[in-house]
Formats: C-alpha cells, structure tokens, sequence
C-alpha cells in the first residue's frame, strides 16, 4: 500500500476577516504528481505556503512525510524542497554559486556538496553555464535554476508553485520533461498551475481549487466524468438539409445534433469511430462537410461546469 | 555553520557590487582627500608641507672675542635655521656679505635676505644692547617670508632669557654692595646662551604627531585626521545601514521567504544576516585605517586603543543600521532613511563639522547624543594618543548602544519575519 507523502486536513488560513483557505482536505501519495489546479486568488500559493511552512496554519493540519507543518516545521523543511513561483536566487551569484548556496542551507558540504552540485546542473541542464552570474540568464533558465536549487537535497517531496509562469515554450518543456524524469526516479512532485493542460499532462491526480476550497478532486478521468463523457464534434457543411441531420441523428453513439447556421454540434460517445460513418452519411446525401473539430471532455469544462466560469476568467 | 553560510554569502555579495565597494572604500577617502588637498596640504598635521620652500639666503657677518668666547649667535642662528625639522619650510644658502644677499633677493634667487650683523653675538649677551638681524625680503611674497620672520623671532626670544640673566646676575651683585663688573654679566648671559646651545630648544618648533607623547588633548589634531575620523564614522555607519538593507532586499527578491523554507531557523537566517553585516564594517574599518595611514599618513593612535575605538564603533552601526532597516517596508524607503537619518545624526553627531576650530562647546554635548558623536570621541581619544583607559568609556557606551539597537532591529525584525 503506498504511503501519504503529504495529507492535508481541513486547512484553513485567515487574514484578518479574509478567508484565503477554507477548510481544505487532500492527499497525495508517494511518488505521485499531484496537481492543484485553480485560476489566480485560488488560494494555492497559500495552501502552498502553509505546506512548507512559511505560513502557520488558522486551523486543520497537513503532515509531509508524517511530519505535521505546526509541531514539526524543521522535519518538514528537510523532507520537502520549494520551488517559489517567482525567482528567488541570487543573480549577482553563478548559476553554481547559487546551487552551492542552497545546498549549504539544507546541509550539503564538501565533495558531497560540489558533486550534488554538478548533478543538478546537468539535470538543468545548465553545466555550461554554471560559472555564469543568473542575472545573465534568461527568464527560462532561471526557472530551470530556480527548480534546481529545490533538488539539491534530493528532498521526498518537491513542491512547485507555477514554475512554468512566462517562460517561453522550450524552456517549459524542458522543465515538464524533468519533472517527469524527477517523478520516474520516485520523487513526490505537488504542482500547481493555472495550466489546465500541464496538470493534464502531468498528474496522476488533480484538485481543482477556486475561491479557497476544492472543489473536486480525482484523477483526470474521474473529474471529466462528472461532466459527462461525451465528445464535442463541430462540423461545418455547406448544405443544412434535414436529411442529413435525421441520418447522422440516428448514427449508434450520437446523443444529439443541433444545428446554427451552417454549423453542426454532435454530442457523440467515440467521436473517433463515429467520424467515418458520419462523413459516408454526407457522401450519400452529397454534402460536403468543410470543417471538422472535436472536443473531448477536458480540465476546462470541468472547472467550467463546477463554477460557471472558465479556468482564466 | 549556517550563520557562517548565510554571512559568507552575503559578504560575497557585497563584495562584487561597485556601489557598496564605492561606498566603503572610494567615498570615504575621497572626501577625505578632497578635503585634503582644499586646505592645500596644511590640513596634515606631520610630514611635509605642500608650500614651496622659502629661499633664504644668510649673509653671516658675526664676529667674536675674547669676551663672547667660542659662543657664537649667528651661526647658532643659521644653525637653528638649519634644523632638519624646517628643511620642508626653508631652503639656506649663504652669502659673504650683505650686498650679495640683498641682491639674491633683487634677482629673485633668493625670497628672503638674512643678515646678520657683526655685533650680533656681543649685542647678544650685553644687557644694554639690542640684538638684531636685518630681513631683506621679495616685497611680492607674504608667506614665505613671515614663515623665516617668526623662526627669527622665535630664535631672538631665547637672547631675551639671556639678557634677563644678565641683569639679574647684575642686580643681585649690587644688592650684595659689590661692583657690577660688566664682564661677569656677561658671562651670566654667556651661560644661559650656551645652556641654550646645548638644550634640545630647538624641538620646541618641531612638528610632532598628535599621537606623539608629547602632545596633550585633542585640539592640537591636524585637520585631516578629524576629517578622516568623521568620514571613516560616517561611512562605517552608512554600509551599517546598507548591509542590513540586505534583509529588505531579499525579502523583495523572494529569497529570504525560500530560506524560511530551509531548515535553517529564521534566527540563525537573521543572525547570518547581520554577522555578515558586522564582517564587512570590520573590513571596511580596517581598510580605511591602513589606506588613510599610507595615503595621508594618519597615524590613528595604539593598537588597543584604536581597535577599542573600532569595535564600538563597528558594534554601535551594525546595531544602528539592523534598527534602522527593521523600520522600513521596502528597498524605495531606504533612501531616505540612509540619506536622511544617517546624515542628520551624523551632523549632531559632530560628524561634518568636525576639524573646525572653535566650535561651540555645546555641541560637543550634543555631539554625545548621538552613537556617532561617541564614535568620533573614541577615534579622536585614540588618534591623540589617548591610552586604553581614555577611550575604554566611549567604547562601552558605543557597544552598550549597539547592543540595544540591534535588540531593538530584532525584535521588528522578529515580529515582521517569524509570524
């Protein structure tokens, strides 16, 4: 049975009058990714903060790696490793010196420390750069440091704030990929973004967070469920007959067609084994069919369908 | 090991930032120097002066007998002109006679004529004579020759001692009923000139170092001294303030926030923080001590008492500055706070106008008000030549004051940090 590597009870955090967390609960397992997923003003960076101990809880627990955050902060600061959503290095010190640095913090010394050292640079993939000052590096590079300099202890559990926020593409698949190789070498990763599509791609399970609470959590699979299974097909044909609309409506799998100017939604089960019957229903009835989109069931519609407002409103 | 991390990283930074370089090292002595080099020199209390030598030329026309024995007055004089402690003010050549000398001075070869004339000595020593030399000078120049006028002058005074012996010996011979044989006088004069002659009078003109034995107080400092001392106290407390900006610093950087996440407790962070601080005024006093020394020649007093004077000094801004920052929300208020407090607490504290003379008394009382009036007390004590025991009050208040500023920055920093 896999062991809890962070369990968050009823947390909950308050400035003033100002509720930022309101009673959360989750769990993440050990050497999973756990996502939390939420727009701006979610209350993951708190929830975050209060993980590692920055912030003391207002009420509830969590336990990292059975370390609970208000009677043990020192043990949990050990287990875990933070990358903040902003920088925070030191740019007028090398990319090597920074690394050096943190690693001294977590107490990291000597040939244990300088051999840390040239591991992390080569997963950053910055070995090159090492004697560079960070202030010369660009927005992705930084990040790529900025996630290196939370590795150095080789910590249980990594916690990652939005560390994809602004940088350009390459950057950010180079920084996915290391998460995943992190993760494949047993490190628990707790991810939160505003990405729908890096904790899709990412996590084995999701809490999706608004307004300071979860408000579902599961794996991918379980959140789309609950707004149904069915995909979206858009068609655009230049022919709206009625014929062709009773033939694809009676296609086994398609739930539904509507049509609005010359375009078609068709709510179906599989849109990728309904797509050949539909275009030899068109071929019969000598419609052509000139666009075709499919959505299927995402992240979005979820948070959609939870809220009544998309994930970047 | 972790405060040490901390305040070795820190210093590292300070170290390669050209402000915080500027601001340690280049400011304080380029003040200074600056200062320096407006008072043209005479700021500096030993060594050499900047002036141009003064050309004399001595026409020695003194002559001797059987009664002035081997005493002789002019070439005592030319001698005390002579004196290796004047070879920075005057320049001797001599002249066979009156004539010649005058027209060195005509022709511009020479600033000053000497003569000295041939009664010289005997005038010297007889009660009823007045002993004179003559001043030939370049009717262009004014301070040159009153420099060699006062040097004369000085020298002249010693004959008046001599005459006053002579009289006295002469009034005690007649009160006793004898007969005042004029010979005898004479020879009383002749005594006390040659107890003049063989006495160290001269080193009564030598320049001595105010950290030299001799010299007694604080007043008799060179100008530059008290300039360097305000400016070493000014700065010193300055990159205080600046160092502990760090902590302001980082907490904009999202650094210090990523080492509350380290294991490192948030006082072991804070207390590496301000070791770091601490270190870099230790090297930054030390520095401006040795470059002052060797570019201004300042000698700042005993080892003790000037490392008890750096300590507090040291202790006091690390504490001030710590206070200071603990006060201030973010990196855009610091200027005011650096530019604002710590000049107008320089200024009460004595620091600008420090080296003028005449100062009021009171503000020397106001000057005590501020840790930097203790401060310049303590390095003016030791640059005096003050002992351990004379600057050892000043360091204890310094270090006393230190100790509650910083206690004071801690607990703001405290409560702001460690929620």
């Amino acid at each position: 049975m896999l062991q809890k590597a962070i369990q968050v009870q009823s947390l909950q955090k308050c400035f003033g009058e100002f509720m930022a967390v309101k009673k959360v609960d989750f769990e993440v397992q050990q050497g999973e990714i756990f996502s939390l997923l939420g727009p701006n003003g979610a209350g993951k960076s708190t929830t975050i903060s209060m993980l590692s101990c920055l912030l003391k809880p207002s009420g509830g627990d969590a336990c990292v790696m059975g370390h609970s955050v208000i009677r043990e902060p020192q043990a949990v600061k050990a287990a875990i490793g933070i990358v903040p959503q902003d920088i925070a290095l030191y740019g007028d010190l090398s990319a090597r010196e920074n690394l050096s640095f943190w690693g001294r913090m977590y107490g990291l010394r000597g040939n244990a420390l300088s051999a840390r050292v040239d591991e992390v640079l080569e997963i950053i993939g910055l070995t090159d750069r090492q004697k560079d000052s960070v202030d010369k590096f660009s927005g992705g590079m930084k990040r790529r440091v900025n996630i290196g300099a939370a590795l150095m202890h080789k910590p249980d559990v990594i916690i990652m704030d939005e560390p994809t926020v602004g940088i350009d593409p390459q950057s950010r698949r180079h920084i996915l990929d290391n998460i995943k190789v992190l993760n494949s070498q047993g490190m628990t990763v707790l991810y939160t973004t505003h990405y729908m599509e890096e904790a899709q791609e990412l996590s084995s399970h999701i809490a999706i967070m608004d307004q300071g609470k979860i408000i579902a959590c599961g794996t991918h699979t379980d959140l789309v469920r609950m707004v149904g299974e069915l995909d979206r097909i858009h068609l655009t044909i230049n022919d709206e007959s009625a014929k062709i609309m009773a033939d694809w409506q009676t296609t086994p799998g398609v739930h539904r067609v509507s049509a609005e100017d010359g375009h078609l939604t068709i709510l179906a089960e599989d849109s990728n084994s309904i797509l050949p019957h539909l275009f030899e229903a068109a071929s019969r009835a000598k419609v052509r069919i000139t666009s075709v989109d499919i959505q299927e069931p995402n992240l979005e519609a979820v948070f959609l369908h939870l809220t009544g407002k998309a994930l970047r409103d | 090991m972790r405060i040490m991390d901390v305040a070795f990283k820190d210093l590292k930074r300070v170290f390669r930032s050209p402000f915080a370089l500027i601001m340690m090292f280049g400011a304080p002595l380029l003040l200074a120097g600056l200062l320096y080099f407006a008072f043209g020199g005479l700021a500096r209390g030993g060594g050499s002066f900047n002036l141009a030598r003064t050309r004399v030329v001595i026409a020695n026309l003194d002559e001797t007998n059987s009664v002035t024995g081997s005493f002789k007055a002019g070439e005592m004089l030319i001698t005390f002109l002579q004196d290796e402690g004047l070879v920075d003010l005057v320049e001797i050549t001599m002249a066979p006679d009156e004539t010649s000398a005058r027209s060195a001075v005509d022709q511009q070869q020479a600033d000053v004529a000497l003569i000295i004339p041939s009664n010289f000595t005997r005038a010297a020593l007889t009660p009823e004579q007045e002993a004179s030399v003559l001043l030939y000078q370049d009717p262009t120049l004014t301070i040159g020759p009153g420099i060699v006028k006062d040097l004369v002058n000085h020298f002249m005074d010693g004959f008046s001692g001599a005459k006053i012996s002579a009289r006295v010996t002469n009034a005690a011979i007649q009160k006793n009923g004898a007969t005042a044989d004029p010979s005898l006088a004479e020879w009383a004069a002749g005594q006390y000139a040659a107890y003049l002659e063989s006495s160290s009078h001269a080193a009564a003109l030598h320049v001595v170092s105010p950290s030299g034995e001799s010299v007694q107080g604080v007043s008799s400092l060179a100008m530059i001294e008290p300039i360097m001392a305000g400016m070493l106290v000014f700065f010193v407390f300055f990159m205080g303030a600046n160092g502990a900006e760090s902590i302001i610093h980082e907490d904009e950087e999202g650094t210090l926030a990523r080492l509350f996440t380290t294991p490192a407790s948030a006082l072991m962070i804070l207390a590496g923080k301000f070791l770091g601080v601490f270190v870099t005024l230790v090297i930054q006093a030390a520095v401006l001590l040795a470059a002052s020394s060797l570019i201004f020649h300042i000698a700042w007093g005993k080892p003790l008492p000037v490392s008890l004077a750096i300590l507090g000094l040291i202790v006091a801004a690390t504490g001030f500055g710590v206070m200071l920052m603990s006060m201030i929300k973010s990196t855009r208020q610091t200027g005011p706070i650096l530019g604002g407090v710590l000049t107008i607490t320089g200024m009460l504290g004595g620091l600008m106008t420090n080296g003028i003379p005449n100062i009021p008394e009171v503000m020397d009382k106001v000057a005590l008000t501020m840790p930097q009036g203790w401060a310049l007390q303590a390095l003016k004590l030791s640059l005096a030549g003050g002992s351990a025991q004379a600057v050892i009050l000043s360091t204890l208040v310094l270090v006393a004051l230190g100790i509650l500023f910083f206690v004071i920055g801690l607990t703001l920093f405290r409560r702001r940090f460690i929620s």
